[in-house]
C-alpha cells in the first residue's frame, strides 16, 4: 500500500546546524526509530538496519538509501529500500530548510512510502497510525538533540525504543 | 419398542458418529500430530512483490545459522526438473520461481532445519533482491492490450486463460428479442478464503532402502495426487504413499497440490530424513488457493405476467496466477451452466472467461460443486430483481416458474438432466412453515413506522456428485470412485473407500451404509478411508460426491456380498437360491420365515462351511461409476432486520428446507445444514479478500478477514421434504453443499427486500455495516 506524509517542523536550531545534522547519518540513525545498525558505504549511501513492529508483526528491514539532489543548506532528497523476510517498503524522501531567525529553522518535508508483503497485509489497518507514530518519535528525538544545549552529551538523549514491543 | 433397523443403526438413524470420541478426546490425529525419528523441518521464504524479478538469492547467512541443513531456490529445483508442476486445471504453477514472482507471499525459497524454531529464524536471513515490477490486479485491466503480462512463460501473451461458453447463444437472442420485459444486474461474488481451522501441511518421508516416499498431507484426494506425484517425478507409483489422516476441514481449499509439499518431498529425498512442513496461519490465508471471485453481468428476459423466458450470463473469472482449480477437465468454469436453477426457461447462454491475475490462484469451490454457489446467487438474485421489476411477490413469481414435479427427469437449457424434484412442495412447506403471509403483514407495518425490515427466499438447485465417466475427468482419471468391503468369520467388517472425510463423519454413514444392506450391527463395522496403500482408487471428497459416488459403491458392493450370502444361506438353509430372499435384515427361505440364516450366520459359513466350488472368504469390490449427477434442491427462507443507525443487518429468522433425497444420517445432514448455512451467511455478511494497488492482499489474519463465530451465527431452522435420487443406489443425493450454496441469496435477497420500496436493487456481498450504512445514507433512512 502506498502512504503519503508530509508535515512542517520548528526547530529551535541554525540552519547550519539543522543542516550538519541531516547529512549526518550517523546522528540521524540515533533518532531513527528501532535502529540497529549501519554500514555507510560513502557520503551518500548509507545501510541502516531497522527493526519494526506493526501490531503482531515485527521484522528487520535492511535499507538501502541513496541521498539525491542535494542542495548545500537548504534542500535534501532520499530514495530508499528495505527488505525483511516477507515484507519490503520503498521510500522517497525529500526535505527543505528555510531560516526563521538566526535560531530558529523550518523543516518542511515530504515522504511517500510503498508498503509490499506481510506487513501490508497483516498489518495494514495500524500501518499509517504506527507511521506517524515513529515519526512523530523520530523528529522528537531530533529536536530534542539539536535544540540540547552544546555542553550536554549526546549519550544522555533517549534513542526511541522499537514500537510495538 | 427398537425395531431391528435401529438396533443395526442403519439408514436413517442418527446413529452417534463414530470419529468424534477420539476428537472430543484429543486423541485426533491430524498433521502435526505425526512425528517420526529424526525429523527435521521446513519454513518458506515468501515474496513481498505480487510482481518482481528476482535478481539474486543470498542464503550464506542462513546457512550459517546452527542447525540450518539446506536453503532450496527455484534454481536448484529446476535443475531437477522441478521448479514447474502441472495443475490439476491442466495448467502449470510454480514451485519455486527460478527469476520471477507473480504473486505476493508466493513461494520463494525453503529452509530446511533441525528445528522448527531454527527453520522460521533462517527464513528471515535468507537475503533475497527484487526488481518490482508493476502488477496488475483488476482482471478487467488485465485484459486491456497494456497491461503487465503475468505468465511470460506462456506462449501466448496474453493474460485470457480460456472462454468457456454452454447453452445457444442464437435461441437466447431470439427468446431475449421477443420478451416484454428484461432486467440486467452486474454482480461481483469476492474472492473469500476457506480458513480450514487446519492449515495446510504435510510430512514428507523417504526411505532410502525401500526407495519409498510416504507423504502424510492435508489432502482431500490422495490417490489423484499419488498418480501425479508419480507422473511428474518418474517414482513407480507403486513406491509413492499418500496418507491423508485426520483432516481439520477440506472445503475444497484442500484439492490442490500446494507447492510446500512438492518442496518438502524433494527435501525428504535429498535428506533421506522425514520433513515436516505446516503453514501458519497468515501463510495460509494470504498464499493457499482462494475460491468465487466471479464477475458477473446477468439478464433475464420474461413476459409481463411474469413468465421467465430466458437466462443470458457473462461472466469474468479472476483465476489468479496460476490456473490451479481443481474442476473437471472438461469444465474450466465447473459446473457454473447449473445458472438456470430451478427454473423451467425456453433458452440460456453462459459465457465464463478465465483471466490471469498477479494474485495466488484462484478457484477452489469452497464447500460448493465448483461454481454452484456463484450460478445459486446469480439466478436468486435475479429473479428477485425481475419480481421487483414487476411488482410481484418473490415466492409467487417462483411458483409460476418452477420445472414442474412431473417435468423430472429435465433437461436444463444448458445441458443437464435433472434427476428429480419437487420445487413447489418444498417452498410451500417453507413458507407454511415461517408463516411467510403474517411476515409481509408485519414488514408493511414496520415499513409504514420507518422499521426496515426484509424477507428473502432462495429455491436453489444444487448439481453434485460428479461423476459419470462418460463427461467427467481430472487429467483423464474419470471420476467414478470405490468401495471394498471384507466381512470377517465373526461378522464383523472393514470397509474401505475412495473418499475420505474431513469432518463430514464418513466413518459412520458409511458404516450405516453396510449396516443397512447386510444387516450387521453398524458398531461391528470400520470405515478407513485416505491411504492410498490400503484403499481403493478414488477422486476424493469435494463437490458433495462421498455419498453420490462412493456412497452407491459401498451400496453396489455390499449387495455384490448379499449376492454370494444367499448362495451360501441357501447351501446352509438347504434349499434352492432361487427360494432364498432377503428379508427383515435376514436370508429367509420364501413362505417358511422360521428358516433363515443372518449375515453373522453367513460370514463364519464364508470360512468355515461353503459349498464346494464355491470361493472362500466374504468380500466385495464396486468401483462406481454414476449413470448422472444428483440433483439436492431446497427452499431457504430469512427474515433479516437493518439497523438504521449502524447498518448492521441482524438475520431474525432462517428457515432452512432441505431436499437431498433419502437420508442416511438425519443427525449429520442436519449438522451439515447448520455449518453450511453459517459458511454461506459469512460470505453474505463479513467475508471478503481485497488487494491494494500493488497486489498485497489486505485481509491476512483474523483480525481483518471476519470468520463467523457463535456471536455471529443466528439460530438455524431446519426442516425437510424427501425426493429420493431415481438413480443412485440409495436414493441419496449429497447435502454437505447444499446450505454454503443457498443461503447466501436468501440473505442478500432479504437486505435488498428491506431497501426495495426507495429502489434498491441489488447489493454486492457482503453486505456489511460500512456498506449497508452507505446506501441507507444515500436513500435518507440512515439515523445520525
Amino acid at each position: 500500500m502506498a502512504l503519503h506524509f508530509e508535515g512542517t517542523q520548528q526547530i529551535k536550531a541554525p540552519q547550519e546546524k539543522v543542516w550538519q545534522f541531516v547529512l549526518d547519518p550517523n546522528k540521524v540513525a540515533e533518532c531513527a526509530p528501532g535502529f540497529k545498525s549501519m554500514e555507510i558505504l560513502a557520503d551518500d549511501h548509507f545501510k541502516p538496519t531497522l527493526a519494526v513492529g506493526i501490531g503482531a508483526v515485527k521484522a528487520t528491514f535492511t535499507f538501502d538509501v541513496q541521498l539525491e539532489d542535494v542542495q548545500p543548506q537548504t534542500h535534501a532528497a532520499m530514495r530508499g529500500r528495505g527488505n525483511a523476510a516477507g515484507s519490503a517498503v520503498d521510500l522517497k524522501a525529500a526535505m527543505d530548510l528555510k531560516p526563521v531567525s538566526e535560531s530558529e529553522t523550518t523543516m518542511d518535508w515530504t515522504a511517500d512510502v510503498n508498503v509490499s508483503g506481510t506487513i501490508a497485509s497483516v498489518g495494514a489497518r495500524l500501518l499509517e497510525g504506527t507511521a506517524r507514530k515513529l515519526t512523530a518519535q523520530f523528529f522528537d528525538c531530533f529536536r530534542q538533540k539539536l535544540e540540547a544545549p552544546e555542553e550536554a552529551r549526546i549519550s544522555e538523549v533517549q534513542t526511541p525504543e522499537t514500537p510495538g514491543t | 419398542m427398537t425395531t431391528p433397523a435401529q438396533t443395526l443403526g442403519g439408514m436413517g438413524h442418527s446413529v452417534k458418529r463414530k470419529e468424534d470420541p477420539r476428537f472430543l478426546r484429543g486423541k485426533g490425529r491430524y498433521i502435526d500430530d505425526i512425528k517420526l525419528p529424526g525429523m527435521i523441518y521446513m519454513d518458506i521464504v515468501r515474496s513481498p512483490y505480487a510482481h518482481a524479478m528476482i535478481t539474486k538469492i543470498d542464503a550464506s547467512k542462513a546457512l550459517a545459522l546452527p542447525g540450518v541443513l539446506a536453503v532450496i531456490t527455484g534454481k536448484d529445483l529446476d535443475a531437477a526438473g522441478l521448479a514447474w508442476m502441472p495443475t490439476l486445471m491442466s495448467d502449470k504453477q510454480m514451485v519455486l520461481p527460478v527469476d520471477r514472482v507473480v504473486y505476493q507471499a508466493q513461494e520463494v525459497a525453503a529452509v530446511i532445519a533441525t528445528e522448527r524454531y531454527i527453520a522460521a529464524d533462517a527464513i528471515q536471513l535468507v537475503e533475497v533482491e527484487y526488481d518490482p515490477l508493476p502488477p496488475v490486479v483488476d482482471p478487467f485491466k488485465a485484459l486491456q492490450p497494456d497491461s503487465p503480462l503475468v505468465r511470460t512463460d506462456r506462449e501466448q501473451k496474453t493474460n485470457h486463460i480460456w472462454h468457456w461458453e454452454a447453452g445457444d447463444a442464437a435461441q437466447t437472442d431470439a427468446a431475449f428479442a421477443s420478451a416484454e420485459v428484461v432486467v440486467k444486474e452486474d454482480l461481483y461474488i469476492p474472492r473469500i478464503h476457506v480458513c480450514s481451522i487446519e492449515t495446510c501441511g504435510c510430512v514428507a518421508s523417504f526411505d532410502k532402502v525401500e526407495g519409498k516416499l510416504t507423504i502424510y498431507m492435508t489432502t482431500q484426494a490422495p490417490h489423484a495426487i499419488r498418480t501425479v506425484y508419480s507422473l511428474v517425478t518418474g517414482i513407480p507409483e507403486n513406491k509413492i504413499r499418500v496418507v491423508s489422516p485426520d483432516i481439520g476441514g477440506g472445503f475444497g481449499g484442500k484439492v490442490p497440490v500446494y507447492p510446500g509439499y512438492v518442496i518438502a518431498s524433494v527435501a525428504s529425498i535429498q535428506t533421506g530424513l522425514p520433513v515436516k512442513w505446516i503453514e501458519d496461519r497468515s501463510e495460509n490465508i494470504q498464499a493457499d488457493s482462494f475460491a468465487r471471485d466471479y464477475h458477473i453481468t446477468a439478464e433475464l428476459a420474461a413476459d409481463k405476467d411474469g413468465t421467465m423466458k430466458a437466462l443470458r450470463v457473462k461472466t469474468l473469472a479472476d483465476h489468479g496466477a496460476f490456473d490451479a482449480a481443481a474442476n473437471p477437465s472438461k469444465f474450466p468454469a465447473g459446473l457454473f451452466s447449473v445458472v438456470t436453477g430451478s427454473y423451467n426457461l425456453q433458452a440460456a447462454h453462459v459465457e465464463v472467461d478465465g483471466v490471469y491475475t498477479n494474485k495466488p490462484s484462484g478457484g477452489v469451490a469452497y464447500r460448493c460443486s465448483f461454481r454452484v454457489t456463484e450460478a445459486v446467487h446469480t439466478i436468486e438474485r435475479m429473479v428477485d430483481v425481475l419480481a421487483q421489476k414487476l411488482q410481484v411477490d418473490p415466492a409467487d413469481l417462483r411458483m409460476k416458474n418452477f420445472i414442474q414435479p412431473e417435468s423430472f427427469p429435465y433437461k436444463s437449457p444448458t445441458g443437464w438432466e435433472y434427476d428429480s424434484g419437487n420445487y413447489p412442495a418444498a417452498l410451500q412447506k417453507a413458507m407454511a412453515k415461517i408463516g411467510y403471509a403474517d411476515l409481509r403483514r408485519e414488514q408493511a407495518e414496520k415499513r409504514a413506522r420507518g422499521e426496515l425490515m426484509g424477507i428473502g427466499i432462495s429455491t436453489f438447485t444444487e448439481i453434485v456428485g460428479a461423476g459419470p465417466s462418460h463427461t467427467f475427468d481430472i487429467l483423464g482419471i474419470k471420476m467414478f470412485d470405490s468401495c471394498e468391503i471384507r466381512v470377517h468369520p465373526t461378522g464383523s467388517a472393514i470397509v474401505r473407500i475412495g473418499v475420505q472425510t474431513q469432518g463430514q463423519g464418513h466413518e459412520t454413514t458409511f458404516a450405516q451404509i453396510v449396516a443397512e444392506e447386510l444387516g450387521l450391527p453398524v458398531e461391528n463395522i470400520t470405515v478407513e478411508h485416505g491411504d492410498t496403500d490400503t484403499a481403493p482408487y478414488g477422486l476424493g471428497t469435494y463437490a458433495s460426491r462421498s455419498t453420490p459416488t462412493a456412497g452407491a459403491a459401498t451400496a453396489v458392493a455390499a449387495r455384490k456380498i448379499r449376492e454370494k450370502g444367499k448362495n451360501i444361506a441357501a447351501h446352509l438353509l438347504e434349499a434352492n437360491p432361487d427360494d432364498i430372499e432377503w428379508s427383515d435384515y435376514k436370508f429367509q427361505v420364501k413362505g417358511a420365515p422360521g428358516r433363515s440364516v443372518t449375515m453373522k450366520d453367513i460370514a463364519f459359513a464364508a470360512y468355515t462351511n461353503f459349498p464346494q466350488g464355491m470361493e472362500g472368504g466374504l468380500e466385495a469390490v464396486d468401483y462406481y461409476d454414476p449413470p448422472n449427477l444428483t440433483f439436492p434442491f431446497g427452499a431457504y427462507i430469512c427474515v433479516v432486520d437493518i439497523d438504521r443507525g449502524t447498518g448492521a443487518v441482524k438475520i431474525r429468522r432462517f428457515l432452512a428446507v432441505d431436499d437431498c433425497g433419502n437420508i442416511i444420517n438425519p443427525m449429520i445432514v442436519e449438522g451439515q445444514i447448520h455449518g453450511g448455512l453459517t459458511m454461506g451467511m459469512a460470505p453474505a455478511l463479513l467475508e471478503a479478500i481485497t488487494y491494494d494497488e500493488n497486489g498485497n492482499m489486505q485481509q491476512g489474519t483474523m483480525m481483518e478477514y471476519l470468520l463467523p463465530t457463535a456471536m455471529e451465527t443466528p439460530v438455524w431452522e431446519t426442516d425437510k421434504t424427501v425426493t429420493p435420487s431415481p438413480h443412485h443406489p440409495l436414493g441419496a443425493k449429497g447435502v454437505g453443499e447444499s446450505a454454503t450454496v443457498g443461503a447466501p441469496p436468501a440473505i442478500a435477497n432479504a437486505v435488498v427486500d428491506a431497501l426495495a420500496h426507495v429502489g434498491v436493487t441489488h447489493i454486492d456481498i457482503p453486505m456489511t455495516p460500512w456498506k449497508v450504512y452507505q446506501l441507507l445514507e444515500e436513500h435518507g433512512l440512515a439515523e445520525v
